[in-house]
C-alpha cells in the first residue's frame, strides 16, 4: 500500500485548487484592472484586433498544464482502481430501495446497513443492486461507485482509523433516495471478530412469554416472507435481514435511533416514518404491537 | 415568440426552485413530500434547459441571424413556425403530467431503469418522454434553419469569415444540434417503446441494459451542454466589444476554438459516467478529451478579457452582465474541469458540488449571457430602452444572490451531501450553508420581479430608440428599430467584419476582407 485513496485525491484538489484559484484571481484582477483603467473618456482607442504570439503562448500554457494534470489523474486512478483478475469481493453490497443488505463472503455474516470492518485491513466491495441503480459513497473512505442491477463492480474499503463514518446513496434512486443513508463501523481486529462470531449465532430463543407472543406474531403476519430471521445465506431478502436487528444502533438506514419508541412507530405506520418505504401498512391490535416491538429489540 | 415562451417558463421553473429551496432550508424538513420534491426538481431540471436555455437561445437566433447577415428572413419560416410549435406542444405536454397521475420523477436525465414502469409507475415519465421528443423535433427543425440561413441566403457580399461572432457561434450550433438531438430522441423512443409496449432495451432484469441508455442521454447531454453555451459565448463576443468600442481580441482564435469545441463535445460524454465502474482505460481516454475541451474554453475567456484592454468601457447593464458572466462562468468551468480529474469525480460527482456546477454554468454563464442580450437587442426588438436604473437593480441583486445561493453548495458537496436528496440530517454546518443558499434564492425572485416590472413598464412607453443606439457596427443596427417587415430595402456596403463601423469612420475602416 503506498496512499490510502483519500490523500491522493486529496493531494489532488489540492493541486487542481491552487491552478484553479489562481486562474480566478488573474481573471477577477484584469477585468477589474481594465474596467477601471480603460473606461469610456470619449476617445475613440486603437482597433487592434489581437495578437497571434500571445494566444500561441497562452495555449502552450494551457497544454502544459493540462498534461501535468493528465498525468496525475491517470497515476492517482491506477492506485486506487487497480483490481485483481477474476476478484473475489471480501464483502458484497446489494443495493436496495431503500437500504444496503452487506454479506460477508468468508464468514457468512449477513447484515443491513451498518457495515463492520477491521481497522488498516483493504477490503475488496463487491457491488451491486436489486433494483435501480444506487451508488456506495464514504466520503471520509474513498471513492464513490454505482451499483448497477446485473452488474458488479468492485473497488477497495479501507481504513487507517478506527471510528464510525457516515455515508450516503448518491445516485438519484427514488422516492427516499434522501434517507438512504450508511454507516460504516471500524473496529480492531479483536473487536471485529468478536462482532462477526455475535452475528453468526442463531436467532436467539427465550423462555419469556412476550418474547414468543412477539415471535409468533412476525410470524403469522407475513414478516417472514421479507425479511429473515436466520443466518441461512439463502434466506429472503426484500427487507433487511432482522436475526440480530438490536445490535444495530439505527435502522432505516440510518435514520432513526434503534429505540422501542422508533421502532414501535415505524411497525405501526411505516409510511408515516418513511413515506415510500417497501414494507406494507400492518394494522395491529396494540397487544401483537407491543409484544412485537418486545421481539425485535431482543433480538441482540 | 420563443423569447416570451422562454420566459413563461423560466417563471415557472423559477417557481419550483423557489419550493425546492424552501423545503431545503432546513435539516429533516417536511414541507413537502419527497414524492413531491422528485417531481418538482426533474420538472425544474427539464423546464431550465429544454423549455427555457433553448427556446430562450433559438429564440434570439431566428430574430437576429437574418439581420446580421443581411437577409430578410429565415430559409424556411415554416418549418421556424412549426419548431416553435414543437416546442410549445412538448412544454404543455410535459406540464400536462400533473393533472394525469403526476410528474416525471426520475431526474431531467431520467435514469433507467428508475425510469421503467416497475420503478415509476405514474405516466410523468410517458409525458417526459414524448413532450422531449416534440422539442427536439422543435430543435432540430430550428437548426436546420440557421444552417441553410447562413448558408444560403447571407449578403452577397459576406463571406463565411466575415461572420459576426454570434451568427457563426450559432452556425456551429446548428451542427451541434443535428448531430446530438437524434441521439437523444432515439434513446428516448427507445424507452418508449420499454414502457408502453414491454420492450426491454433498458430493464437489466430481463436482458436489457441500464448503461445503455446512460451512453445515450450523455451522448446527447455533453454536447447539450455546449449547445447552451455556444450561444452565449456569441452573444459575450458581440456584447464586450460593442462596449469596449473596439474589435473582438483575436476573431480567428474566437471562431476556431468554437469549431474544437463542437467536435470534442462529441468525445467527451464519459465524464459523466465515471462512477459507473468502467476499466481505467476508458475512463482515462474521456479525462484526456474532457480536459482539452477545457483549452478552447478557456482560451475565449482570454480572448474576451483581452478585447476590453486599451478599449473605451461603457458599463451599460448589458455589459455588466457580460462581466458577470466571464467571472461566474470562470468559475463554472474550473469546477468542471475537476470533474475531468477523475478520482475528484470519484467523490463528489452526485453531490451538492455538481449542483453548483450546473448553476455556475447554466445560469451564472448561459443565463447571464442571454441577460446581456436582452438588454443589448430589445431596443432593435421593440424599439424601446430596458431602464438602466431597474435592470442595475435586477443585476446587482441577482448576481449576488446567485453567488449566495450556489458558492457554498460547493462546500455542502465536498461536506458530503449528495444530489436530489428531499431533506438532509442535522450534519455540522449542513444547516447553515443550505440556510444561506435559500436566502440567497429569496434575492433572485426580486431581482426577477424586477426585471419583469421593467420589461412591463418598458413596453407600455412610447418607442424612442435609434437605430443605433450602441453605436455597433453589426448589419441589424442599420435597420430601424425596430425593424420593418422586410429587414433590408438597401444593404450597406459589406467589405468587413464591421460595415457600420467603416460606414461611420471612413477614414479609418477595417482591413478589406473581400
Ligand atoms: C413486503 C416486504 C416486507 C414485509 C412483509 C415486512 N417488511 Fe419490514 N421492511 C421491509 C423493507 C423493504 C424494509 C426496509 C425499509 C427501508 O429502510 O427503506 C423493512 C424494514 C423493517 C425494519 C427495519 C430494519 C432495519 O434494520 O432498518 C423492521 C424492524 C421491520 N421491517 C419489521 C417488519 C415486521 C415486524 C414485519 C411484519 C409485521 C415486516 N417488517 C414486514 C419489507 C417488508
Ligand atoms: C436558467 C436557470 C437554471 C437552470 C438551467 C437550472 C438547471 C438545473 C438542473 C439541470 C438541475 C438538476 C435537476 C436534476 O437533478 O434532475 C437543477 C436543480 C436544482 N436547481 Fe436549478 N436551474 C436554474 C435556476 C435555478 C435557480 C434560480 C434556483 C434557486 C432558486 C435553482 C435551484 C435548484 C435546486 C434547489 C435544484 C435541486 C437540487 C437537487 O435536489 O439536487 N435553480 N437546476
Ligand atoms: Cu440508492
Ligand atoms: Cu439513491
Amino acid at each position: 500500500m503506498q496512499f490510502p485513496d483519500i490523500e491522493i485525491t486529496e493531494r489532488l484538489f489540492l493541486y487542481f485548487g491552487i491552478v484553479a484559484f489562481i486562474i480566478f484571481v488573474l481573471v477577477v484582477f484584469f477585468i477589474n484592472r481594465f474596467t477601471v483603467k480603460y473606461r469610456d473618456k470619449g476617445e475613440i482607442p486603437v482597433q487592434s484586433g489581437g495578437n497571434e504570439k500571445f494566444e500561441v503562448g497562452m495555449i502552450i500554457i494551457a497544454v502544459c498544464i493540462t498534461t501535468f494534470f493528465l498525468v496525475m489523474t491517470l497515476m492517482g486512478m491506477k492506485s486506487i482502481q487497480t483490481i485483481p483478475d477474476n476478484p473475489k469481493a471480501d464483502l458484497n453490497i446489494i443495493g436496495h430501495q431503500w437500504w444496503w443488505e452487506a454479506r460477508y463472503t468468508e464468514s457468512g455474516v449477513l447484515t443491513a446497513n451498518e457495515i463492520h470492518i477491521p481497522v488498516g485491513e483493504k477490503i475488496l466491495l463487491g457491488l451491486t443492486s436489486a433494483d435501480v441503480i444506487h451508488s456506495w459513497w464514504i466520503p471520509d473512505l474513498g471513492r464513490k461507485l454505482d451499483m448497477i442491477p446485473g452488474m458488479k463492480s468492485y473497488m477497495w474499503l479501507y481504513s487507517e482509523k478506527e471510528g464510525e463514518f457516515l455515508g450516503a446513496c448518491s445516485e438519484f434512486c427514488g422516492a427516499q433516495h434522501a434517507r438512504m443513508r450508511i454507516r460504516v463501523i471500524v473496529q480492531s481486529r479483536e473487536d471485529f471478530e468478536a462482532w462477526e462470531q455475535g452475528q453468526l449465532k442463531e436467532a436467539k430463543f427465550s423462555s419469556d412469554a412476550l418474547f414468543n407472543r412477539g415471535k409468533q406474531v412476525f410470524e403469522e403476519r407475513t414478516c417472514t416472507n421479507c425479511h429473515s430471521i436466520t443466518v441461512n445465506q439463502d434466506s429472503a431478502d426484500i427487507g433487511p435481514n432482522l436475526t440480530h436487528f438490536a445490535s444495530r444502533k439505527h435502522f432505516l438506514s440510518d435514520m432513526k435511533e434503534n429505540n422501542k419508541e422508533n421502532l414501535r412507530a415505524w411497525l405501526k405506520d411505516p409510511q408515516q416514518v418513511k413515506s415510500g418505504a417497501k414494507m406494507p401498512n400492518f394494522i395491529f391490535p396494540e397487544e401483537e404491537l407491543e409484544a412485537l416491538v418486545h421481539y425485535l429489540s431482543n433480538l441482540k | 415568440m420563443y423569447l416570451w415562451l422562454a420566459l413563461f417558463f423560466f417563471i415557472i421553473g423559477g417557481l419550483e426552485a423557489m419550493v425546492l429551496r424552501a423545503q431545503l432550508a432546513l435539516p429533516n424538513n417536511e414541507l413537502i413530500s419527497p414524492e413531491t420534491y422528485n417531481q418538482l426538481f426533474t420538472m425544474h431540471g427539464t423546464t431550465m434547459i429544454f423549455l427555457v436555455l433553448m427556446p430562450a437561445l433559438i429564440g434570439l437566433g431566428t430574430y437576429l441571424i437574418p439581420l446580421m447577415i443581411g437577409a430578410n428572413e429565415m430559409a424556411f419560416p415554416r418549418l421556424n413556425a412549426f419548431s416553435l410549435w414543437m416546442t410549445f406542444m412538448g412544454g404543455t405536454l410535459l406540464y400536462f403530467s400533473f393533472f394525469a397521475g403526476g410528474g416525471p420523477d426520475a431526474g431531467w436525465f431520467n435514469y433507467a431503469p428508475l425510469s421503467e414502469n416497475n420503478y415509476s409507475s405514474s405516466h410523468g415519465v410517458d409525458y417526459y418522454l414524448i413532450g422531449l421528443i416534440l422539442t427536439g423535433i422543435g430543435s432540430i427543425g430550428a437548426a436546420l434553419n440557421f444552417v441553410t440561413t447562413v448558408l444560403t441566403l447571407r449578403a452577397p457580399d459576406m463571406k463565411l469569415n466575415m461572420l459576426p461572432l454570434f451568427v457563426w457561434m450559432m452556425f456551429i450550433n446548428g451542427f451541434l444540434i443535428l448531430a446530438a438531438f437524434p441521439l437523444l430522441n432515439a434513446g428516448l423512443f427507445m424507452m418508449l417503446i420499454d414502457r408502453q409496449f414491454d420492450a426491454h432495451f433498458f430493464i437489466p432484469s430481463s436482458g436489457g441494459s441500464a448503461i445503455l441508455w446512460q451512453h445515450f442521454f450523455w451522448a446527447f447531454g455533453h454536447p447539450e451542454v455546449y449547445i447552451l453555451a455556444l450561444p452565449a459565448f456569441g452573444i459575450i463576443s458581440e456584447v464586450i466589444p460593442v462596449f469596449s468600442r473596439k474589435p473582438i481580441f483575436g476573431y480567428k482564435f474566437v471562431a476556431s476554438s468554437t469549431v474544437a469545441i463542437a467536435l470534442l463535445a462529441f468525445g467527451v460524454w464519459v465524464h459523466h459516467m465515471f462512477a459507473v465502474g468502467m476499466s481505467n482505460t476508458v475512463n482515462g481516454f474521456f479525462a484526456a478529451s474532457s480536459m482539452l475541451i477545457g483549452i478552447p474554453t478557456g482560451i475565449k475567456v482570454i480572448n474576451w478579457i483581452g478585447t476590453m484592454y486599451k478599449g473605451s468601457i461603457r458599463m451599460t447593464v448589458s455589459m455588466m452582465f457580460a462581466l458577470a458572466f466571464l467571472i461566474d462562468f470562470t468559475i463554472g468551468g474550473l469546477s468542471g474541469a475537476s470533474f475531468a480529474i477523475v478520482p475528484i469525480d470519484w467523490q463528489l460527482t452526485d453531490t451538492y458540488y455538481v449542483v453548483a456546477h450546473i448553476h455556475y454554468v447554466f445560469l451564472g454563464g448561459t443565463a447571464f449571457g442571454i441577460f446581456a442580450g436582452i438588454f443589448y437587442w430589445f431596443p432593435k426588438i421593440t424599439g424601446r430602452h430596458l431602464s438602466e436604473k431597474l435592470g442595475k437593480w435586477h443585476l446587482w441583486l441577482f448576481v449576488f444572490g446567485f453567488n449566495m445561493t450556489f458558492l457554498l453548495q460547493h462546500m455542502l458537496g465536498i461536506l458530503g451531501m449528495p444530489r436530489r436528496i428531499y431533506t438532509y440530517p442535522d450534519l455540522p454546518y449542513w444547516k447553515i450553508l443550505n440556510l444561506i443558499s435559500s436566502i440567497g434564492a429569496i434575492f433572485m425572485f426580486v431581482a426577477i420581479g424586477i426585471f419583469l416590472y421593467n420589461i412591463f413598464i418598458t413596453l407600455k412607453k412610447p418607442r424612442s430608440a435609434e437605430d443605433n443606439p450602441w453605436e455597433a457596427w453589426t448589419l441589424e443596427w442599420s435597420t430601424p428599430s425596430p425593424p420593418n417587415l422586410k429587414n433590408f430595402e438597401q444593404l450597406p456596403p459589406i467589405h468587413s467584419r464591421r460595415p457600420l463601423w467603416d460606414l461611420n469612420n471612413p477614414d479609418n475602416p477595417d482591413k478589406r476582407l473581400n
